[in-house]
């Protein structure tokens, strides 16, 4: 405890147990509502670091660390190998823990206490949270803790996290723990004798010291737990931090010879370790779980089961379920969003009574209120959206989901844990890659983090609403139970995961070949959704795009309008305003004249705009984007949305609000992209250059966040140049092929 | 030669819906039967299939794991008579 006395921060105790435990919930419970998400330093992996208020103690709070599941301490991904370098102190600005919660399934304790035994090898004080504790009698189990407790030699506390049960004792039996401090004679760190690796063969132990001694002459001293792994663990998903580069060949030589040494006497590595471990396991529960005998029978999970995960109504059903969801967006958001489009435009009424003409006005109402409103007007699908995603992964779906992909996805070379991340980039592309991170294979994750952006994220949401609802009829078919524009939503949904296949399969025949992965996965058991967790998980990415509606696309709108703005004399486009809104205001207001101020207006803009920076750059960028069906306007929209998608819609909005196209009976943007024309009077926007728009974006790479993210993932630029290139290059002929076959044939 | 495994074992694959089997051997690339232990996959665990295929699902001491282990590993297990 002196470092951190000295160092006056609150103890960290790190959480750490098999997938599926309740460990999300035993965190959610032990800190309350001061959870949230960070990202460590150097790595992207998502870790929930929590703070727990501490009354009466030395403490005033602790920081809890929310380890990602695993089974063992073996690291063979890159989120298992987080776990192992927190949990070593050798993860940059993290503190090695004071303590460690080790949460264990009580209805399958021997499994849960293989990471247990490993957990123990580390010497930091260790309690155990024996979870699901209220499950035992169902499963026709007794267990007598205490036993357990004086077995192990830690601390064991019971716990039924999800009904708050133990999480009183638990905090107590934590405080306890850390009052004691690292002490040899602290609970919880058990003598090297009483240990698992105490059980090893003595040839290994006897070369772990030589190891260890070895490695103090390089003037790299590792602790002994280190060593052992990387003499038993053929991925080292982490030793690279733990090795100097200088010795790392070196090292290298060295677990060579030794192995052989090993293999030699007789040592099997590295399945002597699990025999060893569970030899160690199976003497410590002895006389501790009883089971009764029972019938084998079939649970309504089971039932469940044999449905949704049939080969074919398993397939149909998630199908089907993806149908509903977006049908059910499109029906539900209606209301929501036309309520933030009136405040939207309310609150630039409001603008304009207090303000004359002016460049200020024009910045407040054309640049930020129409950029940025046009934009959160699509607040409420997105949360739609993320409340269906939560709810199917909090219920337990996704994993069967994942268990059905598998088939499917086992034919492009990949597995089924690549699901989980591509489904996640539905939501946001960002925490898809950096789930990717889960899959051990690395073939397999380079392939699901390069194809994860075509997924249709959130941000795409509000182009294709936009263009679906400006363009695509509003009527029902088949008896009124399918909405055409739903529909139109959902196939822009499905493109880029259908395009992804032979992308899939293309990269996993020439970039990344090899032979196809192993699929192991637990599936978690079915529960009603927590509404807490959903509400959680609804509100942080609610609040996210907030921010970034209030950051990267409120500056993008500020440089659209200055671009659209300047240069150019308004003085006479301010006079003419004023006279306008003079007379609009005036009891006995000529409404011819109104109209022909209107018209004056409506061209002034449109003058200016087109003499603006934006207006040259749209002329530049028209020749690359008219085979697209595409004018100007839409070319430098589509350009300044590069940074984020989203962007296009904050750019359209400023651009047709700058421009002179709305009037009176304007009903906001979409009202604006129907009226708009080429100068021979043709309307701009068809059916043909809508889905050309929605296509393009569908697969283009336009956000600037998850290409570095790539880059963070890959720790090279080539690969995020490589999506770059491929991404943009397959919107832009598939925009063209789009555009052309339904200007030629489908739409006359 | 020895027979790897005892003779009426079969490979899990084998196994029909519901049936149930013993774990009584583990073949293949040892870097894989190390992660099917850890798993709690090992000789004298007992394990049902929900469904068989390529891609199986088991219940394995009462957790539902899904299972594709192609041509690296093997399970072979002694069939339980109901």
């Amino acid at each position: 405890m002196a470092n951190r006395a000295a160092s006056d921060r609150p103890p960290i105790v790190a959480l750490i147990g098999n997938p599926n435990t309740g460990k999300s919930s035993l965190f959610n419970a032990l800190c309350g509502g001061q959870a949230r998400v960070g990202n460590y330093p150097g790595v992207t992996v998502e870790h929930k670091t929590g703070r727990m208020l501490v009354a009466n103690s030395a403490f005033k709070s602790i920081e809890l660390v929310d380890l990602p599941g695993t089974y063992s301490l073996s690291a063979r991904s890159a989120d298992e190998a987080v776990s192992v370098e927190v949990l070593c102190g050798e993860m940059p600005s993290v503190a090695r823990p004071d303590a460690v919660i080790v949460i264990l399934d009580a209805t399958n304790l021997e499994r849960n206490l293989y990471l247990l035994s490993q957990v123990l090898e580390l010497q930091i004080p260790t309690l155990v949270a024996l979870n699901m504790w209220d499950r035992l009698e169902k499963e026709g189990m007794r267990l007598d803790a205490e036993k357990l407790s004086d077995s192990l030699g830690v601390r064991v506390v019971c716990t039924s996290a999800s009904k708050r049960i133990g999480i009183a004792e638990l905090q107590s039996a934590l405080l306890e723990l850390l009052d004691r401090g690292p002490g040899a004679d602290s609970q919880g760190i058990l003598e090297r004798s009483a240990l698992a690796s105490a059980t090893f063969p003595e040839a290994f132990r006897n070369s772990v010291d030589e190891l260890e001694a070895w490695f103090v002459s390089q003037g790299c001293p590792l602790q002994r737990f280190q060593i052992e792994r990387l003499l038993i663990d053929d991925s080292q998903a982490h030793s690279h931090r733990v090795i100097p580069k200088r010795i790392a060949s070196a090292v290298a030589d060295r677990i060579g010879q030794t192995r052989e040494h090993l293999a030699s006497n007789g040592v099997s590595i590295p399945l002597f370790e699990t025999r060893a471990r569970y030899g160690w396991i199976k003497q410590r529960v002895a006389g501790v779980v009883e089971r009764q005998a029972r019938e084998q029978r079939v649970s309504t999970s089971d039932r469940i089961d044999r449905w949704l995960t049939h080969r074919w109504f398993g397939l149909l059903f998630f199908i089907g379920l993806m149908f509903f969801i977006f049908q059910s967006i499109t029906g539900i958001a209606s209301w929501p969003m036309d309520g933030i489009g009136f405040a939207s435009q309310w609150l630039g009424q409001q603008v304009e009574s207090m303000m004359g003409p002016g460049p200020l006005r024009s910045l407040l109402v054309d640049g930020i209120i129409a950029g940025v409103g046009a934009v959160l007007v699509f607040l409420p699908q997105i949360a739609i959206l993320f409340f269906f995603i939560a709810v199917l992964e909090d219920c337990g779906y996704m994993s069967r989901a994942a268990f059905m992909m598998d088939k499917f996805m086992s034919a492009l070379g990949m597995s089924g844990k690549s699901f989980l991340p591509l489904m996640s980039s539905f939501a946001c592309a960002i925490p898809g890659i950096m789930a990717t991170r889960t899959i051990e294979n690395r073939r397999d994750r380079m392939v699901t983090l390069l194809i994860a952006p075509l997924m249709s994220c959130s941000a795409r949401w509000p182009v294709y609403v936009l263009m679906v609802s400006a363009f695509v009829p509003k009527q029902a078919v088949l008896g009124g139970w399918v909405s055409v524009q739903g529909a139109v939503l959902f196939a822009m949904m499905c493109l880029g995961a259908l395009v992804a296949i032979p992308v899939a399969w293309l990269l996993k025949r020439f970039v990344f070949p090899g032979e196809p992965s192993t699929f192991i996965m637990e599936l978690s058991s079915y529960k009603w959704p927590s509404f807490r967790v959903v509400a959680m998980r609804v509100w942080e990415r609610v609040l996210s795009f907030i921010a970034r509606a209030g950051t990267l696309i409120f500056v993008t709108s500020v440089l659209v309008w200055a671009a659209a703005y300047f240069p150019g004399d308004h003085s006479l486009l301010d006079q003419t305003t004023a006279k306008l809104e003079t007379e609009q205001a005036s009891p006995n207001a000529d409404p011819a004249k109104i109209q022909a101020w209107t018209s004056q207006v409506n061209q002034l803009k449109s003058d200016l705009i087109a003499k603006s920076f934006l207006g040259v750059a749209g002329q530049w960028i028209e020749p690359i984007v008219r085979p697209l069906g595409w004018d100007g306007k839409i070319g430098v929209a589509v350009l300044a949305s590069f940074p984020a998608r989203e962007v296009i819609v904050a750019t359209l909005g400023t651009i047709y609000s700058l421009g002179g196209a709305q009037d009176e009976t304007s009903d906001g943007l979409a009202e604006n992209l129907r009226s708009a024309t080429w100068p021979d009077g043709r309307p701009v926007y068809t059916l043909a250059t809508a889905c050309s728009i929605m296509v393009f974006f569908a697969l283009c790479a336009q956000c600037v966040s998850t290409l570095v993210t790539i880059r963070r993932e890959t720790n090279s630029w080539r690969w995020p140049i490589f999506s770059f290139v491929y991404m943009t290059t397959l919107a832009y002929l598939g925009a063209w092929i789009v555009y052309n076959l339904m200007s030629a044939w489908l739409v006359p | 030669m020895a027979l790897p495994h005892p003779p009426q074992a079969v490979p899990v694959e084998y196994l029909a819906p519901q049936a149930e089997g013993v774990v009584v051997d583990l073949c293949g690339e040892e870097k894989n039967l190390h992660r099917l232990e850890e798993l709690g996959i090992r000789c004298g665990c007992k394990i049902r299939m929900l469904s068989p295929g390529e891609t199986c699902l088991l219940a394995i001491e009462g957790k539902k794991m899904c299972l594709r282990l192609g041509s690296t590993a093997e399970i072979f297990v002694q069939p339980l008579t109901p």
